[in-house]
């Protein structure tokens, strides 16, 4: 019996003409892990967001949802409450008070259920998330996988029957959304709940799903298990969707061969193996960056939020040069994105020098370091926007910069043609999707005319086509001799773009070199691509080579 | 490191009463026996609470305020009956000199006071006991609790990026201050209003606004809170009582209130000792047991 069945569903946003969601239908068995993916706009949230009427945006809807055989529409408040659980993207948005354990007991309270049996359903909750260490802590001390964790867990505690999660990890960092889909993956084994997940970063949960939906442009694309929908991918060639797929998939999709999809990196390399005996098993190496020109030097800097407070960087020292993208890798708390305030100027150093261009940086009038020369693309593009129309955010750049008018059209013209921008200007900033909001952030900090632009964490919560668009402008910008420094966590993007790779470990870089010999030095802090290809390919790391040397054999 | 005090560990309720109690009286208790009562209980259960230490440092900040009211008083009040000298023809008296000196007793005892009730009294605590009174007002404390320091670190992420686009101005001018100042708190509030549904979806997903909301608290009043509570209560009527019969009242002026040292007197103002002396004894037997416990292993 289906659990969830969505027939004929259409769902327009007022004042639009195209539909958000195009005549969907669905069913969903009780117990299914259900992964729902597609590029940015496509309708995911607009389609999920259907089944929790209480949240569901406003505009005109045709066709039924029933859940458990009764219309959606006839579900009593209280029920829909308690046995549709939704997660949402944003870990710290969704809390709401400032306990972790008044924030289990919320849906609880809001439900009328007595002390006795909140105390009860609360113990159990906390001892199965592993919450019991942090119950009495508050939410502002918890770091961000906690917060999602616990986001999960106050809906679990209401017993809910079907689990809809709206990119609940693209927030995260990689070990912290490991670790939470694979909570998702223990509830879904263990208590046979139904999972309705939506997902950009779909390389660990791609393989444990039971069906994937594809999802374009409001239409159903493919509605499948994870094997069939790799293989009838193949014929649907060059959809841009496939940038966001596990690497296994990606190569199986360019390459004729005549078996199974794999799907996970075990079965990607015995896949490779069982069709590919190569002789040429090596990428000629990348030729080496232009290091005659530095343009910012770090040496030997510490630093440390407070006088009691231990050291964050310890002795770093860097070198980047003109025209170069340079990433820095690490895990979370090692001093990456301190690395990035010391050199934006934003915290200065107890000890060592930061120098730019020759110069030392504290030297700098604050004009002088942020115009026309260092800028920085925060994590969160919001911070920079001021006004209500994206349009206007450039006027008041073009105002402190004092261009005059010709020359200012000229200069947001031709920035907005390179990011492919043009289209949003008359829209509110918060309107737009977050590679949107980051396409804007970064033309507004272009107009400052910078030779430096530093990156804190780029691709965080992108999809896998704006990740390509990303890279592609970086790439672009590379050209017109920009140095960009960027901070991540995301190896494959970092292989992919840049010229040379850090890899920053308690405070202090421990090793740096070209993106083909870091991540083939590595044996375990390296892409997916190349540990699947590693016993055949010997310096392969990104799935764009592997593809290449496959169809070279 | 932070110590877990024995009282930290009572309902809510029986904490509250006590406080507001304890405050209450060295309001209205101006009488010097019972102010150094409370001076001298509040600065123990301090000590007890936060250590020797950081006692001192309290008091190194508590007593220019101590001398400055003190000082105070008899510069600009010249009532009294008995003049000491005279600066610039102002008498001086004895009775504004003591008056002052009580006055600074109050004030800083009550500082004290304060001081271990924000220890004591988290504000988790402070919920519970307003959570079944004022069930909303509760739940509105607790989300602006969780607001504020969402608050303040988007305000740094905001000026850390509005720095580095060369639009906020920490040196120069007041009004360029003011000027970037305005323009980061506009964002913030954008930001707040836009981030503000996600949590208001988050609620309604949860069935926030079903009739018939329920308060939970993880505090549970057992035997040993009623108890505590049974004794505070008891000494508190005891000092109504006391204060209804003149035991505990003073005047400074016009002269000062001669003493007396009646056995009554003296049982009341022992029963006032006993109510604010009581944390800091329930302290003490807690730190013997833990030692004797400690002996044993």
């Amino acid at each position: 019996m289906a659990i969830i069945d969505i027939k004929n569903l259409s769902f327009s946003y007022p004042a639009q003409e195209s539909k958000a969601i195009d005549n969907i239908s669905l069913s969903i068995e009780k117990g299914e892990f259900i992964l729902i993916c597609g590029e940015t706009g496509c309708g995911k949230s607009t389609l999920i967001r259907q089944l929790k009427p209480q949240i569901a945006p406003y505009g005109a809807r045709h066709g039924e949802i029933y859940y458990n055989n009764i219309p959606l529409k006839a579900l009593d408040d209280k029920k829909n409450a308690s046995e549709i659980g939704y997660v949402m993207q944003n870990p710290d948005n969704q809390i709401v008070t400032d306990k972790v354990w008044h924030e289990l007991a919320f849906g609880l309270e809001n439900l009328a259920i007595k002390t006795p049996v909140i105390r009860r359903r609360v113990a159990e909750m906390a001892s199965f998330f592993g919450i019991e260490g942090w119950f009495r802590k508050d939410v502002q001390d918890l770091s961000g996988g906690q917060k999602q964790l616990l986001n999960l867990a106050s809906i679990m505690v209401m017993n809910p029957k079907v689990l809809i999660l709206d990119e609940p990890t693209s927030q995260l960092d990689p070990i912290a959304a490991t670790d939470f889909i694979n909570t998702l993956y223990k509830i879904n084994k263990e208590l046979a709940l139904t999972i309705i997940l939506v997902e950009h970063r779909l390389e660990e949960v791609y393989p444990i799903a039971d069906k994937v939906l594809v999802l374009d442009k409001g239409r159903k694309l493919i509605y499948d298990t994870p094997e069939k929908v790799g293989e009838s991918l193949r014929s649907a060639k060059n959809h841009n969707i496939i940038y966001g797929f596990p690497t296994p998939i990606r190569i199986y999709n360019e390459c004729n061969t005549k078996d199974k999809c794999p799907l996970t990196i075990r079965e990607g390399s015995i896949w490779l193996s069982n069709n590919f005996k190569s002789n040429i098993n090596k990428i000629n190496s990348y030729k080496k960056p232009d290091n005659s020109n530095i343009v910012l030097e770090l040496k030997d800097v510490w630093f440390r939020y407070g006088r009691e407070l231990p050291d964050v960087l310890r002795g770093v020292s860097l070198q980047a040069y003109k025209g170069e993208i340079f990433s820095i890798l690490g895990g979370n708390g090692s001093g990456k994105t301190t690395t990035l305030n010391v050199i934006s100027g934003i915290s200065s150093p107890y000890r060592g020098k930061v120098l730019l261009h020759g110069k030392k940086i504290s030297d700098y009038k604050k004009k002088e370091l942020y115009h026309n020369n260092i800028a920085v693309l925060p994590q969160n593009p919001q911070t920079l926007f001021v006004k209500n129309k994206v349009e206007k955010e450039f006027d008041e750049i073009i105002k402190v910069m004092k261009l005059n008018n010709d020359a200012a059209n000229k200069k947001i013209n031709n920035i907005a043609e390179r990011l492919y921008i043009k289209h949003l200007f008359q829209k509110h900033p918060y309107d737009l999707s977050g590679g949107e909001q980051q396409k804007v952030a970064l033309a507004k900090i272009l107009l400052l005319n910078p030779k430096i632009i530093l990156f804190d964490e780029p691709t965080k919560g992108l999809d896998g086509y704006s990740k390509k668009v990303l890279g592609e402008i970086m790439k672009e910008l590379k050209k017109s001799h920009v140095t960009i420094i960027m901070v991540s966590h995301d190896i494959e993007f970092s292989a992919e773009y840049s010229d040379r790779c850090a890899l920053f470990f308690d405070g202090n870089i421990v090793s740096e070199d070209d993106p083909i010999s870091f991540f083939s030095g590595n044996s375990f802090y390296t892409t997916a691509a190349n540990r699947m290809s590693r016993h055949i390919f010997k310096n392969a790391i990104t799935s764009k080579d592997v593809i290449h040397l496959c169809q070279q054999s | 490191m932070i110590r877990i005090s024995a009282l930290e560990s009572y309902h809510p309720i029986v904490l509250f009463v006590f406080f507001a109690s304890c405050i209450l009286f060295t309001m209205f208790f101006m009488h010097p026996v019972y102010l150094a009562i409370s001076l001298i209980s509040s600065t123990l259960l301090l000590g007890k609470l936060v250590g020797l230490r950081k006692l001192f440092k309290t008091l190194l900040y508590i007593l220019p305020i101590f001398i400055l009211i003190a000082i105070s008083n008899p510069i600009f009040s010249h009532k009294g009956v008995t003049p000491l000298f005279y600066i610039n023809y102002n008498p001086i008296t004895l009775e504004s000199i003591l008056y002052g000196i009580a006055m600074a007793t109050m004030i800083v005892s009550i500082m004290l006071w304060f001081r271990c009730y924000n220890l004591v009294m988290t504000s988790d605590k402070f919920i519970c006991l307003f959570g079944n009174i004022i069930p909303t007002l509760a739940l509105i404390i607790s989300i602006t609790l969780r607001l504020i320091p969402k608050l303040k670190d988007q305000i740094k992420q905001i000026s850390n990026s509005q720095r580095t686009l060369g639009m906020y101005i920490d040196t120069g001018s007041i009004l360029e201050r003011i000027r970037s100042g305005i323009r980061i708190l506009s964002i913030l509030i954008t930001w707040a209003l836009e981030n503000g549904i996600d949590t208001a979806d988050s609620m309604k997903a949860r069935g926030y606004g079903l009739k018939g909301r329920t308060t939970f608290s993880i505090f549970k009043f057992d035997k040993r809170d009623g108890i505590i509570l049974g004794i505070i209560l008891l000494l508190v009527s005891i000092n109504i009582l006391g204060e209804v019969y003149g035991y505990s009242s003073f005047y400074y002026y016009p002269y000062v209130k001669n003493m007396d040292f009646s056995v009554m007197t003296i049982t009341f103002n022992l029963s006032y000792f006993l109510l604010l002396i009581f944390p800091t004894i329930i302290e003490i037997k807690e730190d013997l047991k833990w030692r004797s416990l400690i002996s044993k292993i």
